[in-house]
């Protein structure tokens, strides 16, 4: 059998059949998105979907989607379907193909034989697909393999075989064990991928264009799939964290506390139209409902406080890096120096903050330590970005400045840093969502206490004092131990002492905890997204 | 001719890979196949009329290992068009950037010899870069606008020299030359044609203009100090010939008032604006200098004549 068989420079009008394997296409997205919302327990694996219970949902739909993409290679190995496959499938497939049967295999062998007898079935399993694949033509070889293991999995599921509430014991001394609601999400997951891979390269007609489509929509499921890990992961703490969040929330005209607004002496007193205690209020013995905002606060002062402190160095070392050090031993070794710091663990920057801030500014964990260990833990990445930044500033502005008689600090100032600013506000953004996070140094630096009182809150504005001997001014509430939300969420976890005591219900307080805390992190993020994208406005024509 | 006080003792031109036979006539080389000749001191004593603007003597660039320029001399006159020709790589933009020491920003280029302007040296101790580049203008290959508004890019230099107060104190103290900056902003597009097509748009982005227009602003941008001279390093080279020709049209009508010094790749553009031509040639020397229908109608060195005529280069 020749290899491409027939080209056609306009396909022939095969909407019927190209249906089969687009609507295959369509339930393996399908599927992908299914067992992605199931493995964050969003969909239960127990439970049932209009109606039907879960897993006959997906085992239906298994079956459906490998018999169609199996029907479609059938067909098209038998002429009925337009198609211009190659002489095989590849290596590449039937490798993977092997490899997936050889997993299901071994899985069968083990309920049937056990033992040393599973791994021959799967290896004689493994085998088989392996030259299923690689043997025939590749219309057959790159679906009838491919397509056999959904409808497999679909069976299995559709049979109870494989029900909700099936567990398997690796028998490891751990005693771990897969459970129904892991292995089924996962099972579709990967038959989904594999299948809509099939379907993919069926859908275009097998050969070169089939190739492309498979590959095309391989890459974009590892695209889609970071998408999806994010989407889990801040869904599945808006979900567990909503309710502790809302805990006596209350909205409507007049809800919430009364604000006194000062302006010119002119004292207003608004009632705000909603009221959400959980971050209005901090804890105390009175409190009918009990909150974080002391660590809100703190979070955001010690974030203020670290780019405060990290930005004019990083960005001022940087400027000197790319505009005036000559190339050389001096700027590779602020480069090693540079990479250097960026790794190091965050542990060792709060054990230097612990030793070596804190007997210096007050003998006590403060938030002044907090901010500045923070602080040179940012420093070189904004130093890094920064750098890239101004290295990317095209030279001809320089020479055209240059060429009018500008001296090279105007040139800097008035061309090189707004043309980099973008850049620079972008590795503000990382380092932000870095650092806010960060539990270690804090815990050494600054930490405050599990249950701050709402009187506690620190007040950096109001806490600045005038004094009558140098240095003139003082401010007590920057060397106050100061709680900040990771450290908040860190201490409910491990050392959650009292927590009954204090809240009604502690597993949502710390769900909400992570929740605020995702949300202080992602609306910095969100300021600076939209700093960059008005700069960049800004530099473009549009 | 030969009396000038550049002339030279020939001696100084000695080439290492010279090994045609040379002639003492003033009349071109006739040997045949082969191009290497002894450049002419008389080739490249152009005489013209008043004072030079620009005097290069003895003018060696090395960039490392590698010589850039070899013992260039030449006196360009003011308030004309003086093209510099030649092949790629043969020196003419290092030469062009050596009128302005724009060389002085590549740290590896050692620059060797004597440029006067207006009889002053600008290679010495001493001398103030920002009034040089001030008086000693320059437009690049490619457009550069920087990324700020149209009026921003004109007003960027005399600000930055202090020329215009518009910062905020200013405008607070009630200082701001708010009327100065827009004349300096209209004369200078006026002056660079632009002023009819961007008029209504100041404070649009210049990366907006198309690149014929974003040429011309740079062009404009160059006069808002005002220069006695202008360089241009292949100004038109990245426009289309409807652009080039607005470009030409400029320089035609700058030449008026400006010493303009330009180099070209195209040696129509050179015949058609340029007063005097300079032909470099590869190695880095000036083979040829005089007034532009000589060297395009008669050349002395038979190797510009090559060049030109397209059969070298």
């Amino acid at each position: 059998m020749a290899g491409a068989t027939r080209t056609e420079l306009v396909r022939q009008d095969t909407s019927g059949t190209d249906a089969v394997a687009a609507v295959a296409v369509a339930i393996s997205a399908l599927l992908f998105g299914l067992s992605i919302v199931a493995l964050a327990d969003l969909v239960s694996i127990t439970g049932s979907v209009a109606g039907v219970p879960t897993v006959s949902l997906l085992g239906a739909m298994l079956v459906l989607l490998g018999g169609a993409v199996m029907a479609f290679g059938v067909g098209s190995r038998l002429e009925a379907v337009s198609t211009t496959p190659d002489t095989t499938a590849g290596l590449v497939a039937g490798v993977a193909a092997g490899g997936l049967w050889f997993a299901v295999g071994s899985g069968i062998g083990n309920v049937l034989v056990g033992g040393l007898g599973a791994a021959v079935v799967g290896l004689l399993v493994g085998a088989v697909a392996f030259a299923a694949t690689v043997i025939p033509r590749e219309d057959i070889g790159s679906t009838v393999p491919i397509g056999a293991l959904p409808v497999l999995t679909g069976l299995v599921f559709l049979t109870g075989t494989l029900g909700p509430e099936w567990v398997f014991d690796l028998g490891w001394e751990q005693g771990a064990s897969l459970t129904a609601e892991f292995v089924i999400p996962v099972a579709t997951l990967f038959s989904a991928m594999i299948a809509g891979w099939a379907a993919a390269k069926a859908y275009g007609g097998f050969g070169a264009r089939g190739r492309h489509l498979g590959a095309y929509t391989l890459v974009y499921l590892n695209a889609l799939s970071i998408v999806a890990f994010l989407f889990v992961l801040v869904a599945f703490t808006v979900v567990k964290g909503v309710p502790g969040l809302l805990t006596g929330a209350q909205f409507g005209p007049g809800a919430g506390p009364s604000t006194t607004l000062g302006l010119f002496g002119l004292e207003l007193s608004v009632r705000l139209p909603f009221s959400v205690p959980f971050v209005m209020n901090g804890v105390a013995l009175l409190n009918d409902y009990q909150g974080v905002l002391p660590a809100i606060v703190g979070t955001v002062w010690l974030v203020v406080g670290a780019v405060l402190f990290a930005v004019p160095l990083g960005v001022g070392a940087a400027v000197f890096l790319t505009e005036y050090a000559e190339r050389g031993r001096f700027t590779q070794a602020v480069e090693v120096a540079t990479n250097g710091l960026w790794s190091t663990p965050s542990i060792v920057f709060g054990l230097f903050g612990f030793a070596f801030l804190v007997p210096r500014f007050g003998n006590g964990k403060s938030l002044l330590s907090g901010m500045i260990t923070l602080g040179f833990m940012l420093l070189p990445l904004v130093l890094i970005t920064s750098r890239e930044a101004m290295l990317s500033v095209p030279d001809e502005y320089r020479d055209a400045s240059a060429a009018l008689g500008v001296n090279k600090w105007q040139t800097v100032r008035s061309v090189v840093l707004p043309a980099a600013l973008p850049g620079v506000v972008t590795g503000v953004i990382l380092g932000v969502g870095r650092i806010a996070g960060e539990t270690a140094p804090i815990l050494l630096t600054m930490a405050g206490g599990t249950f701050i009182p709402g009187s506690q809150t620190v007040d950096v504005i109001g806490g600045f004092e005038f004094t009558a001997s140098p240095p003139f001014v003082a401010n007590p509430e920057l060397l106050q131990a100061t709680s900040a939300l990771p450290y908040q969420l860190f201490a409910l976890i491990t050392a959650g002492v009292g927590l009954g005591e204090n809240v009604a219900n502690p597993d949502e307080f710390r769900w909400a905890t992570a929740l605020v805390l995702l949300m202080v992190v992602l609306s910095f993020y969100a300021i600076g997204i939209a700093a960059r994208y008005y700069f960049r406005r800004k530099l473009r024509y549009e | 001719m030969s009396d000038t006080p550049q002339t030279r003792q020939a001696s100084e031109v000695d080439e290492p890979a010279e090994t045609a036979p040379t002639t003492t006539t003033t009349t071109r080389t006739t040997t045949t196949g082969e191009s290497d000749e002894r450049v002419r001191e008389e080739w490249r004593d152009h005489e013209f009329a008043g004072p030079a603007k620009l005097s290069v003597e003895d003018l060696n660039v090395h960039y490392g290992d590698d010589h850039a320029l070899k013992d260039v001399s030449i006196d360009i006159p003011e308030r004309s068009v003086t093209a510099l020709i030649g092949p790629s790589g043969c020196g003419k933009s290092t030469f062009l950037r050596c009128l302005n020491r724009m060389n002085d920003r590549v740290s590896s280029a050692r620059i060797e010899g004597s440029v006067t302007l207006d009889d002053e040296e600008i290679y010495q101790e001493g001398v103030n870069l920002v009034e040089l580049r001030k008086r000693v203008g320059m437009v690049f290959q490619s457009p550069n606008p920087f990324p700020k508004s149209i009026r921003d890019n004109i007003s960027y230099g005399p600000r930055k020299h202090g020329d215009l107060e518009t910062g905020l104190l200013a405008r607070l103290l009630g200082r701001a030359d708010e009327d100065e900056r827009e004349e300096l902003v209209e004369r200078c597009l006026r002056d660079a044609a632009l002023w009819d097509e961007v008029n209504d748009r100041l404070d649009d982005n210049a990366l907006g203009l198309s690149g014929g227009q974003q040429q011309r602003l740079c062009i404009a941008r160059c006069l808002s100090v005002d220069p006695e001279v202008i360089l241009m390093d292949e100004p038109a080279s990245a426009l289309d010939p409807i652009a080039t020709a607005k470009i030409e049209d400029l320089i035609d009508e700058l030449s008026e008032e400006y010493t303009v010094v330009i180099v070209t790749h195209n040696m129509q553009q050179a015949a058609r604006i340029s007063d005097q031509t300079a032909v470099f040639l590869t190695g880095g020397e000036l083979v040829e200098y005089d007034a532009t229908g000589k060297i395009f109608e008669n050349p002395e060195s038979q190797r510009v004549e090559e060049y030109i005529s397209g059969k070298f280069g």
